[in-house]
């Protein structure tokens, strides 16, 4: 099912191939890492299992305000996580999260369909440019190009509302992120993000994660709207009793 | 940050009565379904017809399935007024009923149904129960069919997919003959699974979950709803541009009394377009010139971010506080 359009100078082992000869994303993708539970070194919650941290130098570099922020949101996480109230889990976290997404790829764009929540992410890579002035979206406004065979995405227009993970770690509105995707192999993606964001960091910091490809046959993304939840008891089938 | 569960929007209708006679196409009281045939258009590098892009329904609104131009309910006081956006034309002189099988424009429910569907049409515009309230206005789903009733959308193909984006939400048809997902998980928006004949892309979308009524008037089918689908796109040539027709084909024993067909025209959005708050929601992409890019034909349009977070914008008319 993915294109195998055969190019004749590949610096990599055979990855799949769009008819653009650009690396193909296209699949079901996941993460292994248990980022979502908390991004830094971290032992086991009750939230979930320890993990080493995918953050470079480990710990994320905030300004001593934006730090006393992170505490905060900690302890009052079971309510004030974005996500549980099954907001989308925006940029990046929805691509470390628990759950699949989708890579659909052409040549002008990618699309990025989550199994959590509404939003689709869309990553230009027509050459076009963010738009003017600041927008306040929950994904980001995302502009990709090519070097080599690794896709380069700068991310823009944030309206900081997201986390980046359960334990309280966030970016602002200014955050600008900057992605490396890469194939390791067919299957295996080398995300790398790099955040800058003058109002919460005191310098740039990045992350580093692999995503793998879900190999079950007939395996599909399966809609999780679950912001409906709350009031899906409300909406009963009508039935005839 | 938004206040969740405390205040609901109702959505916007939109406007009943357009521009003379649907002056752009994009508000017709009429149109011509477009017949199955040969693809005549241009394909794509996996043999699929090439419909990418935008597009919306020619006619609009969400409200009444029966009576899509027409007053939401007996007490629509905006319709009664009779002034502005929602003055009334005629019956005969309104689009007519989405329901195209049975010929008598009604969905054939069986007298329980019809009775739980008035129910829900006489609370709408005073919804004393949490239930009065479509989920629609609440950010779910549109549902397989209503999505197409709302605002444009983008259809976006790929090897074994034609994906549709919508601003409720988004649908997948699946054309790689995989099976469904396990009968009891049932979605706002099905499970699809299709494949081309010639122009018309024919889809099964079963795992519905109902809760999305077929219109604000109140129209819904079961859990146990099949639907099939049929996209009849017409090739290039057509006056007016690319045009395509949609039918829905519900059959659910537990609701109705036998199977009744939806039936909604839609015509393509290009950059010529003039924008709008409904049909037309996109721009032109920041691009030096704003011509095409190296990689599309013609200039690139992009739609914004499409996101529903309940109490995020003004959808509505109505604010209701809900305790």
């Amino acid at each position: 099912m993915l294109a195998l359009a055969l190019s004749a100078a590949s610096a990599q082992p055979s990855v799949p191939r769009g008819l653009d000869g650009k690396p193909d994303f296209s699949g079901i993708w996941q993460s292994l890492s248990g980022a979502d539970y908390g991004l830094e070194p971290h032992l086991a919650t009750l939230d979930g299992p320890p993990g080493a941290g995918i953050v470079e130098g480990k710990a994320i570099p905030y300004q001593p305000q934006a730090l006393q922020r992170r505490a905060k949101n900690f302890a009052a996480r079971a309510a004030a996580d974005p996500r549980n109230k099954c907001y989308t889990l925006g940029t990046p976290r929805g691509l470390y999260s628990n759950e699949p997404f989708q890579i659909f790829q052409r040549p002008r764009d990618l699309t990025v369909l989550f199994d959590f929540g509404h939003p689709v992410r869309t990553i230009h890579t027509n050459a076009t440019e963010h738009p003017d002035g600041h927008i306040d979206f929950w994904l980001g406004d995302s502009r990709g190009h090519w070097e080599g065979d690794t896709l380069v995405v700068d991310v823009t227009d944030f309206n900081g509302e997201t986390w980046l993970d359960r334990a309280g770690n966030f970016n602002s509105d200014e955050l600008h992120l900057v992605e490396h995707w890469s194939f390791v192999d067919r299957n295996t993606i080398r995300y790398r993000a790099t955040f800058n964001d003058p109002k919460v960091y005191t310098r740039p910091w990045t992350l580093e994660v692999l995503l793998y490809r879900r190999l079950e046959p007939n395996v599909q993304i399966i809609e999780n709207y679950c912001a409906t939840l709350e009031y899906d008891k409300y909406y009963p089938f009508p039935s005839s009793q | 940050m938004r206040s969740h569960s405390l205040i609901i929007f109702l959505l916007a209708a939109a406007p009943i009565v357009a521009l003379a006679q649907g002056a752009n196409g994009w508000r017709e009281t009429s149109f011509v379904p477009t017949p199955r045939g040969e693809w005549k258009g241009a394909l794509l590098p996996d043999g699929q017809p090439d419909v990418s892009g935008h597009w919306s329904n020619t006619i609009g609104n969400h409200n009444n399935l029966t009576d899509p131009q027409g007053p939401l309910g007996a007490d629509d006081e905006a319709a009664s007024r009779g002034n502005g956006r929602r003055q009334q034309k005629p019956r005969s002189e309104r689009a007519p009923s989405r329901v195209t099988d049975p010929p008598d424009g009604q969905v054939p429910f069986q007298p329980w149904a019809r009775a739980k569907q008035e129910e829900f049409l006489k609370y709408l515009n005073n919804p004393i129960k949490p239930e009065y309230v479509e989920p629609f206005a609440r950010c779910a789903p549109g549902g397989p069919t209503k999505s197409f009733e709302w605002h444009g959308y983008e259809i976006r193909q790929f090897p074994g997919y034609v994906v549709f984006l919508f601003d409720s939400g988004n649908r997948v048809i699946h054309l790689d003959g995989k099976p469904h997902l396990p009968e009891n998980l049932k979605l706002w928006n099905g499970d699809s699974r299709g494949h081309w004949e010639g122009n018309t892309l024919v889809v099964d979308t079963t795992n519905n979950n109902s809760k999305a009524r077929l219109g604000r008037s109140g129209e819904f089918v079961s859990e146990n709803a099949m639907i099939a689908e049929q996209f009849i796109f017409s090739t290039n040539g057509d006056p007016g541009g690319d045009r395509f027709t949609y039918e829905a084909t519900y059959t659910d024993p537990t609701v109705l009394t036998r199977p009744f067909t939806i039936t909604i025209p839609n015509r393509r959005v290009t950059d010529k377009t003039p924008a709008d708050d409904w049909n037309n929601l996109t721009f032109l992409a920041k691009h030096e010139g704003s011509g095409p890019t190296t990689i599309e034909a013609e200039p690139a349009i992009e739609a914004y971010e499409r996101v529903c977070v309940e109490g995020n914008g003004n959808h509505g008319q109505v604010v209701v506080e809900t305790k």
